[in-house]
């Protein structure tokens, strides 16, 4: 087993408190959600299962008592479901397992195209890093099905994870910074105010 | 279609800034070593990222050492000590530089670029043999995306896709050898490639329309003859801009992935802000471009 303290990020010794912290915001990272469909997320799998055993381990170890993590959240996972179509059943399938062109052959021998049809051409998409398309066949199979929560869970995906990125962004200071528009902005403004309250800020204006 | 990876200057600091500008020099005289002096003027940040990014995942801390320039001997400047990330990121920027001046020559019979192209030739047959796996593959990759621009290819994603492949290729150097590292590598450049060529794409929308070039997005979108391109980009920025910052996400996730043991907030800084104003940057067109230009 790799040094726990390693895998959590954090300096050996760390309190309760910042293991809790750092374990809580590598799970979220590393969530399955945040890798639906990705080619890689066997790999954020195998990471998840370091963190929760690193995790599990510190927290073992601090002798307050072994605390089961529940990380596995809502995993979009396709097998173990129940669906009338065993065809549908065998091609979601071969996607959880990244066999992306036999999927991709197996749907296009399909002549009928229903609403699972088009969410699983979406998710070949989005395997295949063709999110335009992934979006369109998705989007497709939530007109068709709106009542699916599955598709339309799908779908939310996608925007979930845009603002995720941006957020990340953002918490690392993007666009927090001022620019000169703002500081000029800022300025004349403040001069406004300093002259309401009978002084001067800039004084040629 | 070039230097689109850039830091966010911004939010780094001094010592990350010198840091970048130090692979950024050390690759720009490897290109002088390796080829010659003029191939050196090609070079562009995204080759610097590829630089720092391998030499980061790679096992030994890189010596910064204070060297002068050609530019300016008198004053030296901190430069990244050559290592095996550095070659192999000269060689693959010498390759794709030239393939773009041929490209120009192609399309446009640009005698500029013809002439460009002379003193890249000895070194392009350096490159076959050094790399010739590499070689072959962009060559390959360049055949099939002017295949699709010739046939007119409505999809963006299917055009992307082949400098998508490309740039997949050009992540994954050849000597590295762990499998799961390959595979995260791989799609990371899959995913930055793909952006690339779309915000490209999206870049040259205005410049496309008068010149009538092929330009995927026009074509997906069907851009008819007279619409304003101004209007035409409303209709369509939500959805590119929602792939696009899509894309970014999966650049994102790989590189969460992969075991980088240096330079980690630099690398952080390029993914999560600097891609981000570049796209954000040519999304609002807004008329100052200003403080982006050299480092």
């Amino acid at each position: 087993m790799k040094n726990p303290y390693e895998v959590l990020g954090i300096r050996e010794g760390a309190s309760e408190e910042e293991i809790k912290r750092a374990y809580r915001d590598l799970a979220r990272k590393y969530h399955p959600d945040q890798y639906a469909n990705n080619p890689l997320s066997d790999l954020a799998q195998e990471k998840m299962k370091e963190i929760n055993e690193a995790y599990d381990f510190l927290m073992k170890n601090k002798g307050s008592g072994y605390q089961q993590t529940n990380s596995g959240g809502n995993q979009s996972s396709y097998t173990g479901r129940s669906y009338g179509n065993n065809q549908y059943m065998h091609i979601r399938h071969l996607i959880e397992m990244g066999n992306v062109a036999e999927a991709e052959r197996l749907l296009e021998s399909i002549t009928t195209r229903d609403a699972e049809w088009y969410f699983l051409k979406g998710a070949v998409y989005i395997r295949r890093g063709w999110y335009d398309q992934a979006y369109r066949y998705i989007q497709r199979a939530v007109e068709m099905n709106p009542g699916n929560a599955e598709y339309r869970a799908a779908l939310n995906n996608i925007s979930f994870r845009n603002t995720a990125y941006r957020n990340v962004g953002r918490g690392m200071g993007y666009g927090t910074g001022a620019s000169p528009c703002d500081i000029c902005t800022s300025l004349i403004c403040a001069d406004c105010c300093c002259e309401c309250m009978g002084g001067d800020l800039i004084s040629c204006c | 279609m070039f230097g689109y990876i850039t830091p966010y200057k911004e939010e780094l600091k001094i010592r990350e800034y010198s840091l970048f500008k130090a692979y950024y020099c050390s690759l720009c005289k490897t290109l002088g070593k390796e080829f010659n002096q003029i191939v050196r003027m090609g070079l562009n940040y995204d080759f610097a990222f590829l630089a720092l990014l391998l030499s980061s995942i790679d096992r030994d801390r890189d010596a910064i050492n204070m060297e002068g320039c050609i530019i300016n001997p008198v004053k030296k400047k901190p430069v990244v000590k050559c290592n095996r990330n550095i070659v192999y990121s000269a060689y693959m920027s010498m390759l794709l530089i030239y393939y773009k001046l041929l490209d120009d020559w192609k399309d446009h019979h640009s005698f500029i670029a013809l002439s460009a192209m002379l003193p890249y030739l000895a070194s392009m047959k350096k490159a076959k043999k050094v790399y010739y796996d590499k070689y072959m593959d962009i060559s390959n990759h360049l055949k099939s995306l002017s295949i699709l621009e010739k046939n007119q290819c409505s999809v963006i994603d299917e055009s992307a896709d082949a400098f998508a492949k490309l740039m997949q290729s050009l992540f994954t150097a050849p000597y590295i050898n762990d499998e799961k590292t390959i595979r995260i590598l791989g799609w990371m450049g899959y995913n930055l490639g793909r952006w690339i060529y779309i915000i490209d794409a999206f870049n040259d929308i205005e410049k496309d329309i008068k010149q009538k070039n092929y330009n995927p997005i026009l074509l997906q979108y069907q851009y008819s003859h007279g619409e304003e391109w101004t209007a035409f980009i409303d209709r369509i920025k939500e959805p590119v801009e929602r792939s696009l910052t899509f894309t970014l996400d999966n650049v994102s996730k790989s590189f969460e992935l992969l075991d980088v043991k240096y330079n980690r907030t630099v690398l952080e800084n390029i993914i999560y802000m600097g891609l981000r104003r570049k796209m954000d940057q040519i999304f609002v067109r807004k008329g100052c471009n200003s403080n982006e230009k050299s480092i």
